[in-house]
């Protein structure tokens, strides 16, 4: 009964995480002029998303904020922080969903699909969506700066899946070689 | 002679060829622009922030075409826009990955720079937010965002400042605080 439970429980959970990091707010401060259709992958001008993430969980901005001795400067700074944070996972979890759903589309006319490869592909997938909801959770619950590992580690499986997906969408000026080899 | 005459693939191949050098050739017209404008002009200026509005004021208000006529008589319309948008792209990037103290210190050389009275300057800047335009087209929205949010924050920080400093001046009548 009870590993039935936990199990439920696990599972709801996971769903809960994954409506998180799909539910798409509006980013009202944000909407209107800065955020039209830019690529983050597909521009060599862009910070690869791990650099992004440290900068953006930094939590060596939060001590020099902290150092200011000011609490109107500090509550500023966790507000703007926490957008920017919230808007980044959004933006990779929409991103992620995007480049696979054109991997998925030209999967169907390869003809010598790799199972395995395909496989390992769909797990990082699965684990990033399901970090863009662990992240969307932690930002809104403790804010940005403890989570700055975690927020590196999901742009890191980020840039792999952009690297194993060469022919999905915008992705990639990453031309290392990947560790898939997607047919 | 019809030997001579390249076949149906070799003037396929020629045309290859003709077009990749013109390429290259306008790649390198390019990069020689971009080094010119580096050398010649980005150099003179002081900061990297300042670089950034410099670049953003090359850029038409409608077309978001960049001009700037000497680098157009120089290497050609095409080169002299390449030229200015990649190193606009360029210097937002690294202003970007800037720590926020770091970034403090850029705006805070800025305003040394601009000559203008750090009060009205800052002031002006937060109710206008006129550094909105200095974002270059096609970036990163994640990276805009937190542009423009660090940008909000380093000014607020500089305010802090220009207060605490005429706080601890000694004045005969205090001077008000311009809480927003």
């Amino acid at each position: 009964m009870i590993p039935g439970f936990t199990f439920v429980a696990v599972a709801a959970f996971l769903a809960l995480l994954l409506l998180l990091s799909t539910r798409d707010e509006e980013d009202k401060d944000y909407d209107a002029t800065v955020t039209r259709k830019r690529d983050r992958l597909g521009s060599a001008h862009a910070l690869p998303p791990a650099e992004l993430a440290l900068r953006i969980f930094s939590p060596k901005d939060r001590e020099f904020i902290r150092l200011t001795h000011s609490p109107r400067l500090e509550r500023l700074f966790h507000k703007e922080r926490r957008k920017v944070a919230v808007h980044w996972v959004r933006q990779t979890s929409r991103e992620v969903s995007t480049i696979m759903r054109h991997h998925r589309l030209n999967s169907r006319y390869s003809r010598n699909m790799n199972v395995a490869a395909e496989t390992k592909l769909f797990g990082q997938y699965l684990e990033l969506r399901l970090l863009c909801g662990v992240l969307l959770l932690l930002i809104r619950l403790f804010g940005p700066h403890a989570l700055s590992n975690l927020a590196s580690y999901a742009g890191k499986v980020y840039e792999q899946l952009g690297r194993a997906m060469p022919d999905a969408g915008p992705a990639t000026h990453y031309g290392g070689s990947g560790d898939l080899a997607v047919p | 002679m019809q030997d001579l005459l390249p076949t149906t693939e070799g003037r396929e191949i020629l045309r290859f060829r003709e077009s990749s050098m013109n390429d290259s050739g306008q790649f390198v017209r390019m990069r020689n622009a971009l080094e010119d404008l580096e050398c010649r002009t980005l150099s003179q200026i002081p900061c990297d922030f300042a670089r950034l509005i410099y670049l953003a004021s090359m850029r038409d208000y409608n077309s978001a075409n960049y001009h700037h006529e000497g680098l157009v008589a120089r290497y050609g319309h095409a080169q002299a826009r390449d030229a200015l948008q990649s190193s606009h792209r360029d210097v937002f990037r690294k202003l970007v990955s800037l720590s926020l103290e770091s970034l403090v210190t850029e705006l805070e050389a800025y305003v040394r720079a601009s000559h203008e009275a750090p009060h009205g300057l800052i002031h002006a800047w937060q109710e206008l937010e006129p550094y909105r335009v200095a974002v270059p087209m096609e970036a990163d929205s994640s990276m805009v965002q937190l542009f423009l949010s660090n940008i909000r924050l380093a000014l607020e920080v500089l305010r802090l400042r220009q207060e605490q400093g005429q706080a601890s001046r000694p004045t005969s009548s205090p001077q008000p605080l311009l809480d927003r």
